[in-house]
C-alpha cells in the first residue's frame, strides 16, 4: 500500500437520483422504550446476553458517574459497582416497539425500512429505522422542520433520536450516527464531503474492518478513500468498497419498506417432480421446521397453515390446517400433516409429479415464549395442559375434521334441545364450565338428535302413556315421573316470519314432558305434543332421550 | 360315594391349576394397579373392591363396560359416566372429559346431554365430544388422548362393533403407561369377546331407577370372586318420585280408561 493512490473514480459526483433517505438512531431505544423500576440514588443498567457475556446496554446517571460505560461487560460493572442494580433488556419488546414506531413513521412517508444489519462493537441489538423520504418533506415545511418535529414528538414519548438526512442510505447513517449535531441536514450533492470526513467506522462495516482501519491509521474515510477499490478489496474483502460506494451514491442500495407485516412463507422447488407420497411428507417435514424457526422469530404462531402443491402440469393442490392454538412447534405441524397426507395418499392425484411445495402460515397470532424456566409454581403449571391440549385438538381435527370434535355451550333458551349447542372446539368461545340445571335428574344424559315420534297404544288420559311403542318394540310403563309443561317460547313469534319459520316444526306447541320407566327398567323421557282440544285435537307423542 | 369324593378332587386340583396359573400370568406382568385407585361410590361394590386389601379401580388402565341387552346401552352409559366422574375427581386438575362415540352411537342413542351431566357428578367438567366416528377412529382418538396430559378421563362408546383383542391390549398398555383410565362402553353383542381390558362391567337396568351391575372380567391384582349374580345399585342420590302405573301386569290408580273400556262393552 505504500504506491501513491490514484482514485479510479471521481469522487465528487453528483446524486443523480434526487432521492431524500433519512436515517433514524436511537442510541437508548431498549432501555427507553421497556420501564423499569430503579432507585435513582442506586447505579442501574440495562443489560443484555451476547454470546454468553452480559453486557451493560444502558446505565442510568449514577451508573455513569461510578464509572461504568455501554458495553462493558456485567463482571467487570459488578466488580466497579457491587451495589450495581440490573435488569435483563427485553430485545423482542424492543423489537416490537419498534416496529410500532415504523408504522408510527408512515406519517412521514410511506417507505419505511428496517435499517441494514451491521455488526455493532459488542455485538448487542441496535436500534434504528430507515425513511425515503422523496418528494415528502416540503409537506411538513421542508426537510428540517420535518426531523425536528420528528424528534419533538419522539422525545415526547422519552425516546431520543438522532437523524439525518442525506442523499444517499449510507451517508445518511453514518452522519445520523457520527454527526457531531443531533440533527444533520445534508443539502443535495454533498455526500461525498460529509462522507468523506467521517470515521471509517461510519460505512456500515464489519468490527474486523474498523480494527484494521485502526491498525492501519486511517482515521477517515477519505484516508479510505484514497486507496484503488482493487487494493482495498483484496485487504479489506468486498464489504467496505461496497458500502463506500453505496455511501457516494456510485453503487445503487434499495430500501426495503419493513410493512405490510411479515408473511410467513416457506417453499421448495424440485429439479425433478416427485410423485412419492412418503418423499412429498418428508419435505414438508423440513418446511415446517423453516417455517417454525420464522415463526420464532417473530414471537406468533400459526393458527392457520396452507400448503399449496404445484403439479408439473400446472394443476395446484391446497391443503390447509386451522390449529385450536397458535403454535410454532414446527413438529407439531409436521405431525398433523403426517396425518392430513397420510388419509390423501387415497386421494391425492401427484399425476406426472409436484414440482413446488409451498407452506404458508396465513393465520398467525403472537404467543408467549416458552417457559425456559424450571421454576414451576402452581398458577404458571396451567400453561402446559393448554398447549398440549391444543396440539391433542388439531391432531383430532386433522384427521376427524373440525365439525366432529365439538363442545356444549349454554344457549339462553329453556327448550331442551336448544339449551345447549354443540359447537366446534375451534370456536373462539372458551369453554364454558356448564352450570347445573335447578333439577338435573329430570333431563336425560342422552338426547336423540331429533324427537322421534312413538305410537301409543293405552294411555291415561292427561297422563303418562301406559303401553307405546318405539322402534318397533313394545314398551309396557310401570311408573312415570310428570308431567313438565314446556311452552313455546312466544317472544320467537315477534321476530318476525323468516326467524321463525325454521323453528315452527318443533316449537308451535306446549310439550307435556313425562320420564317413564318401563318394565324392563328401562327409563325415557317423551313428550305429549300439543295441549288437547286447544292447539291440537290429535295430540301426538314423541321420544326425546333416555336416561340411564 | 367315592365318585363324588374323587370329583370333589379333581374340582379342587383343577381350581388349585387354576389359581396357580393365574398367579402365574400376574407375575408376568407384574403391575397390574396402575395409578391412583377409586371407589365406584356404589356401597356393595365398594365393599366387594376394597377386600383383601384391593383399594378399588386403578386409574391406569382400560375398564368396559358393557350393556346386558340391546336396551341397557343407556343404563352402561351411565354406569361409564359415574366411574369417569370419580376418575376425574382423583385427578384433581385435569377436569376434561373426552367422549366420543361412533356413528351408530348417535343414531341409536343421539348426542350427550350436557345440562345433565351434573346429575352424574360431572357438574363442572369441561366436555370434548367426537360426534360419529368410525371405530378404528375413536380408538385412535382413545390413545390421542391418554397421550394428552390435559385430558383426565376419556369414554369410547360404540354401539355396534367392539375392539378386537389387539386393540384393546393396546389401549391397556398405553392407559397403563399414561396411569389415566379409559372407559370403553359397548353394545350387548360384545359381552363374550375376548379382550385385555383391566375390568369388565355388565349393565342392566333394573326397575326403580337401578342398575345391575356384574364384573365378569377382571384383571385386579386380588382374587376374591365377584358374585356372579351381580349387584343391584340405584345411582340417585334422591331418586326422583315416580308414580306406579302398574303392579304385577295390571294397571292401578288408572281411572279414566277402565269406564271408558266398560262403557264400550256394554254398547
Amino acid at each position: 500500500m505504500s504506491r501513491q493512490p490514484t482514485p479510479q473514480k471521481p469522487l465528487h459526483k453528483p446524486n443523480p437520483s434526487g432521492r431524500r433517505i433519512v436515517a433514524l438512531w436511537f442510541p437508548h431505544w431498549a432501555a427507553e422504550v421497556t420501564a423499569f423500576d430503579y432507585e435513582a440514588a442506586q447505579p442501574f443498567a440495562l443489560i443484555d446476553k451476547h454470546k454468553n457475556a452480559q453486557r451493560l446496554i444502558a446505565l442510568n446517571p449514577v451508573a455513569q458517574a461510578a464509572g461504568l460505560h455501554m458495553g462493558m461487560a456485567l463482571a467487570d460493572a459488578r466488580a466497579l459497582a457491587p451495589e450495581l442494580k440490573t435488569a435483563m433488556a427485553d430485545n423482542r419488546q424492543a423489537k416490537a416497539q419498534l416496529e410500532k414506531c415504523a408504522k408510527w413513521l408512515q406519517r412521514y412517508t410511506p417507505w419505511v425500512g428496517h435499517d441494514t444489519a451491521v455488526e455493532t462493537p459488542h455485538g448487542l441489538a441496535e436500534y434504528g429505522l430507515l425513511m425515503d423520504v422523496s418528494g415528502c418533506a416540503h409537506l411538513f415545511g421542508g426537510e428540517r422542520v420535518m426531523l425536528a418535529d420528528m424528534a419533538a414528538r419522539l422525545e415526547k414519548r422519552g425516546v431520543s433520536l438522532r437523524a439525518a438526512i442525506a442523499g444517499t442510505i449510507g451517508a445518511a447513517w453514518g452522519l445520523a450516527r457520527f454527526s457531531p449535531t443531533l440533527i444533520t441536514v445534508l443539502p443535495e450533492g454533498q455526500e461525498a464531503e460529509a462522507v468523506l470526513r467521517l470515521p471509517p467506522a461510519a460505512l456500515r462495516i464489519d468490527n474486523g474492518h474498523i480494527d484494521l482501519c485502526q491498525r492501519l491509521g486511517l482515521e477517515t474515510v477519505a484516508q479510505l478513500a484514497r486507496f484503488p477499490r482493487r487494493d482495498l478489496t483484496r485487504r479489506f474483502g468486498p464489504l467496505p468498497v461496497m458500502r463506500l460506494e453505496q455511501a457516494l451514491g456510485q453503487a445503487g442500495e434499495s430500501l426495503n419498506p419493513c410493512l405490510p407485516p411479515p408473511h410467513f412463507l416457506v417453499q421448495q422447488n424440485l429439479a425433478q417432480g416427485i410423485t412419492q407420497i412418503e418423499a412429498l411428507a418428508d419435505l414438508l417435514r423440513g418446511l415446517c421446521a423453516q417455517l417454525a424457526a420464522q415463526l420464532h422469530d417473530e414471537g406468533q404462531g400459526a393458527q392457520r397453515l396452507d400448503v399449496t402443491l404445484t403439479r408439473s402440469d400446472n394443476a395446484v393442490l391446497a391443503l390447509s390446517l386451522t390449529l385450536a392454538h397458535p403454535s410454532a412447534d414446527a413438529q407439531h405441524m409436521a405431525r398433523l400433516f403426517d396425518e392430513r397426507l397420510g388419509r390423501l395418499s387415497r386421494g391425492v392425484d401427484a399425476g406426472y409429479g409436484i414440482e413446488q411445495i409451498r407452506l404458508t402460515a396465513s393465520r398467525t397470532a403472537p404467543i408467549a415464549p416458552p417457559q425456559d424456566a424450571i421454576n414451576l409454581s402452581g398458577r404458571l403449571r396451567q400453561a402446559a395442559p393448554v398447549a398440549a391440549l391444543g396440539h391433542f385438538y388439531d391432531r383430532l381435527i386433522s384427521r376427524l375434521g373440525p365439525q366432529t370434535v365439538l363442545k356444549p355451550v349454554p344457549q339462553a333458551s329453556h327448550i331442551p334441545e336448544r339449551a345447549v349447542k354443540l359447537v366446534s372446539v375451534l370456536n373462539a368461545v372458551p369453554p364454558p364450565v356448564l352450570e347445573a340445571v335447578p333439577d338435573p335428574q329430570t333431563r336425560p344424559l342422552f338426547m336423540l338428535c331429533a324427537p322421534e315420534p312413538i305410537e301409543v297404544i293405552a294411555e291415561i288420559p292427561e297422563g303418562a302413556p301406559y303401553r307405546f311403542r318405539w322402534r318397533r318394540v313394545l314398551h309396557e310403563v310401570i311408573a312415570a315421573h310428570g308431567p313438565e309443561r314446556i311452552s313455546p317460547e312466544w317472544w320467537t313469534g315477534f321476530m318476525g316470519e323468516d326467524a321463525t319459520r325454521h323453528m315452527v316444526h318443533y316449537n308451535r306447541h306446549t310439550r307435556d314432558y313425562y320420564r317413564v320407566e318401563d318394565r324392563q327398567g328401562h327409563r325415557f323421557w317423551l313428550y305429549r305434543d300439543g295441549l288437547y282440544d286447544r292447539e291440537t285435537t290429535m295430540p301426538r307423542w314423541f321420544m326425546h332421550g333416555v336416561f340411564p | 360315594m367315592p365318585d363324588k369324593g374323587h370329583n370333589q378332587v379333581k374340582q379342587a386340583v383343577a381350581q388349585h391349576k387354576l389359581q396357580r396359573l393365574k398367579k402365574l400370568i400376574t407375575r408376568f406382568e407384574p403391575t397390574v394397579d396402575i395409578g391412583v385407585k377409586i371407589s365406584t361410590g356404589f356401597a356393595p361394590i365398594d365393599d366387594y373392591l376394597m377386600q383383601g386389601g384391593g383399594g378399588g379401580l386403578p386409574c391406569g388402565g382400560v375398564h368396559e363396560v358393557v350393556a346386558a341387552r340391546p336396551g341397557d346401552m343407556a343404563a352402561a352409559l351411565g354406569f361409564a359416566h359415574r366411574l369417569a366422574a370419580r376418575f376425574l375427581a382423583a385427578s384433581q386438575d385435569e377436569t376434561i372429559l373426552l367422549y366420543g362415540q361412533t356413528h351408530a352411537a348417535v343414531r341409536e342413542g343421539g348426542q350427550p346431554y350436557a345440562p345433565a351431566l351434573a346429575a352424574h357428578d360431572l357438574s363442572g367438567v369441561h366436555l370434548a365430544y367426537l360426534d360419529g366416528v368410525t371405530l378404528p377412529d375413536l380408538l385412535w382418538a382413545g390413545e390421542e388422548a391418554l397421550a394428552c396430559p390435559a385430558i383426565g378421563c376419556s369414554l369410547l362408546a360404540s354401539w355396534d362393533t367392539a375392539p378386537d383383542f389387539t386393540a384393546s391390549r393396546r389401549l391397556t398398555l398405553a392407559a397403563r403407561a399414561a396411569t389415566r383410565p379409559l372407559l370403553l362402553t359397548l353394545g350387548a353383542a360384545a359381552a363374550g369377546t375376548a379382550s385385555a381390558a383391566t375390568t369388565r362391567w355388565q349393565l342392566a337396568s333394573a326397575p326403580r331407577q337401578g342398575w345391575q351391575v356384574t364384573l365378569t372380567k377382571s384383571r385386579l391384582a386380588y382374587e376374591a370372586v365377584p358374585p356372579p349374580q351381580g349387584w343391584t345399585v340405584y345411582p340417585q342420590h334422591k331418586p326422583l318420585p315416580m308414580q306406579e302405573l302398574a303392579v304385577d301386569g295390571v294397571p292401578h290408580d288408572v281411572k279414566t280408561p277402565v269406564p271408558l273400556m266398560a262403557a264400550q262393552r256394554v254398547s
